[in-house]
């Protein structure tokens, strides 16, 4: 007997929607039933009807029905300005109505009716109900709901109808209809201190995989975008690691003596020190070997594009000729309430949408200040820096310490030296009544390097290693002193 | 007394809607389709019908497509209330008296109601 395998691949429906299909692993299932819960203001309206426009952009056809939820004309005033939507498409491709009345009237036999009818009218490939809710409380008993949700999703599987139930239901308990549905997706608006944060989680996704845990989000003039959290999405690198692509010259002639010629290509390293002392120099250097065949990024927080051309045109570097040629792009992140992954995102795209070679990041700070759970900034910069490895960038994180002067370097990240390749440490040092710039490099793996502390200056020219700084002992104490005069006689 | 046919699925902006016509002084026939729309006129004639465009079952241009063609009740005035665009109900009904874009400000309707029903 002949047997014949059939691989039977699950077909998708893409919601269209940055960062969520990504979570979602394609989309939701073709002529699938999820439902969409949260409470109040958490943003189901405007995924449904996001998802809603993505799809009849696409070809589909969606009705959307409304159960005592704001009226359709305020809702489409609200949706208006957003990048999606699209009033050509009302109501020949998306069609709104409200079912409250069947579903007063006649009950849930009548919804479902009702459904059948449109879904079949109207040819329809996405239904949405909002205020899924009303439908339960209308409901005589739980089985009568759990078949009416049964029901819908049987000539939903038919007709290749995929259908999304919006309700307001707080989040948390499994509820009878989740057992039938293929997916349950719960969006949320948690207050941390003073701060919101927007999340999305998949609790089900039937016959799929899918990224587990809390992924913010944000409603933006494009609609909603979700940031798929760093350490899931990038759990294992977008392409293989590459093998150590030889040296990078950090622009500092004096410093890639010290380290073997340069930086390792495709590593991490960190300049630290306290402010002031030369590390945002450091890294305009880095990025001055910038070309359009070996591009730079300038990923920063703290110094505007314009300070920082400023800054570049009085250390002779032209940060503006470099921006023009598209040898270096500066991407900024103004100073507010910025959310980890959506950073984290941001960076990784635009070091892969140029090809970046040469990155620096100014500085940590501003990633470690944007995380509401300061536990995860190891982990997220673990992977953020493998994935950056595995895009070929060579990378300076800037790193800001605590102390001016003092004993003790205080790094705002426990473990850092675990993450990176390379660590060189900026110090101010005080001696015989003077302030001395001193440069300790502290890692570069896989390179002998110079132990000895370098006197360093900054000039017009920029950051110069002056040479061994010697003659004092307790240097990195900060207070620098002569060591004391051998006894006579010995 | 003035009769208006009110159209519309919505209940909340159904019944605001009939409340402000009635205080207004007009009897209110009300449907929540297009196909009760039709029911209703085989039993009343109304002055002025107030319709929704996008409606479950059949929406407000097919019933004012099949209103037109009924020698009857071809010439009741009909006010297209609606979130669609006016290009876009001319594509599908082009006969309607008015169009008024929601969401709008109630009096306005209210005095373009009075006008249309004199």
């Amino acid at each position: 007997m002949e047997s014949e395998q059939h691989s039977q691949k699950l077909e998708r429906v893409p919601s269209g929607i940055s960062g969520l299909d990504t979570i979602l692993q394609g989309g939701f299932l073709k002529g699938g039933v999820y439902i969409v819960q949260g409470v109040p203001g958490t943003g189901k309206t405007v995924l449904a009807n996001h998802v809603c426009f993505n799809h009849v952009a696409r070809g589909g056809q969606a009705i959307y029905f409304t159960l005592l939820a704001e009226s359709h004309a305020r809702m489409l005033q609200h949706l208006r300005p957003m990048a999606f939507f699209d009033d050509a498409v009302i109501p020949d491709r998306l069609y709104y109505a409200s079912a409250y009345v069947t579903l007063e009237e006649q009950g849930l036999k009548g919804l479902l009716d009702l459904f059948r009818h449109e879904i079949r009218g109207q040819k329809a490939s996405l239904l949405v109900l909002d205020g899924f809710v009303v439908a339960g409380l209308t409901a005589p008993s739980e089985r009568e709901f759990k078949k009416f949700v049964y029901e819908v999703q049987a000539y939903a599987a038919v007709m290749n109808c995929t259908v999304l139930l919006l309700t307001s239901n707080e989040p948390g308990p499994v509820r009878a209809e989740h057992t039938i549905v293929d997916g349950v997706i719960e969006l949320d608006d948690r207050l941390f201190d003073h701060r919101t944060e927007r999340g999305v989680q998949i609790r089900k996704h039937r016959g799929s995989g899918f990224l587990r845990g809390v992924h913010p989000f944000r409603i933006t003039a494009a609609g909603i975008v979700v940031y798929p959290r760093i350490e899931v999405a990038f759990a294992s690198p977008s392409r293989r690691d590459q093998p150590p692509l030889g040296r990078v010259s950090t622009g500092i002639a004096g410093l890639d003596a010290l380290i073997g010629g340069g930086l390792i290509g495709a590593t991490t390293s960190v300049v630290m020190g306290p402010t002031g002392i030369g590390k945002t120099t450091f890294g305009l250097q880095f990025l001055a070997r910038s070309r359009q065949e070996e591009p730079g990024l300038l990923f920063g927080f703290y110094e505007t594009p314009e300070r920082l051309k400023v800054k570049a045109e009085a250390l002779r570097l032209d940060l503006v000729g470099l921006e023009v040629s598209g040898a270096v792009e500066i991407v900024w992140q103004p100073q507010g309430e910025n959310v980890l992954d959506e950073l984290g995102h941001r960076l990784l795209d635009s070091v892969r949408r140029r090809g970046v070679r040469r990155l620096f990041v100014d500085g940590l700070g501003g990633l470690i200040e944007s995380a509401i759970h300061p536990q995860r900034i190891s982990r997220f910069l673990s992977v953020l820096t493998h994935e950056l490895r595995a895009l070929g960038a060579t990378t300076v994180f800037s790193v800001e310490t605590r102390d001016i002067v003092g004993p003790t370097v205080q790094v705002p990240i426990d473990g850092i030296s675990s993450l990176v390749e390379g660590m060189m440490v900026l110090r101010y040092v005080e001696a015989q009544g003077r302030t001395h710039r001193v440069l300790s490099i502290t890692k570069i793996r896989d390179s002998a390097i110079d132990p000895a502390l370098q006197a360093f200056s900054i000039t017009s020219a920029g950051l110069e290693v002056i040479g061994p700084f010697q003659g004092y002992e307790a240097v990195l104490s900060g207070s620098a002193h002569t060591p004391p005069a051998p006894p006579e006689g010995r | 007394m003035r009769t208006i046919l009110l159209v519309e699925d919505e209940f909340g902006i159904a019944g605001v809607l009939t409340v402000l016509l009635e205080n207004a002084g007009y009897r209110v026939l009300s449907a929540g389709n297009g196909r009760e729309g039709l029911q209703q006129l085989a039993v009343n004639r109304p002055n002025v019908i107030v319709t929704d465009y996008m409606m479950p079952l059949m929406d407000g241009a097919a019933m004012a497509r099949a209103i037109r063609a009924d020698p009857t009740f071809q010439d009741i005035p009909i006010i297209m209330m609606t979130s669609v665009r006016e290009d876009i109900v001319r594509q599908h009904f082009d006969g309607y008296t008015a169009y008024m874009r929601k969401p709008f400000q109630t009096e306005v309707l209210l005095d373009l109601i009075a006008r249309i029903a004199e």
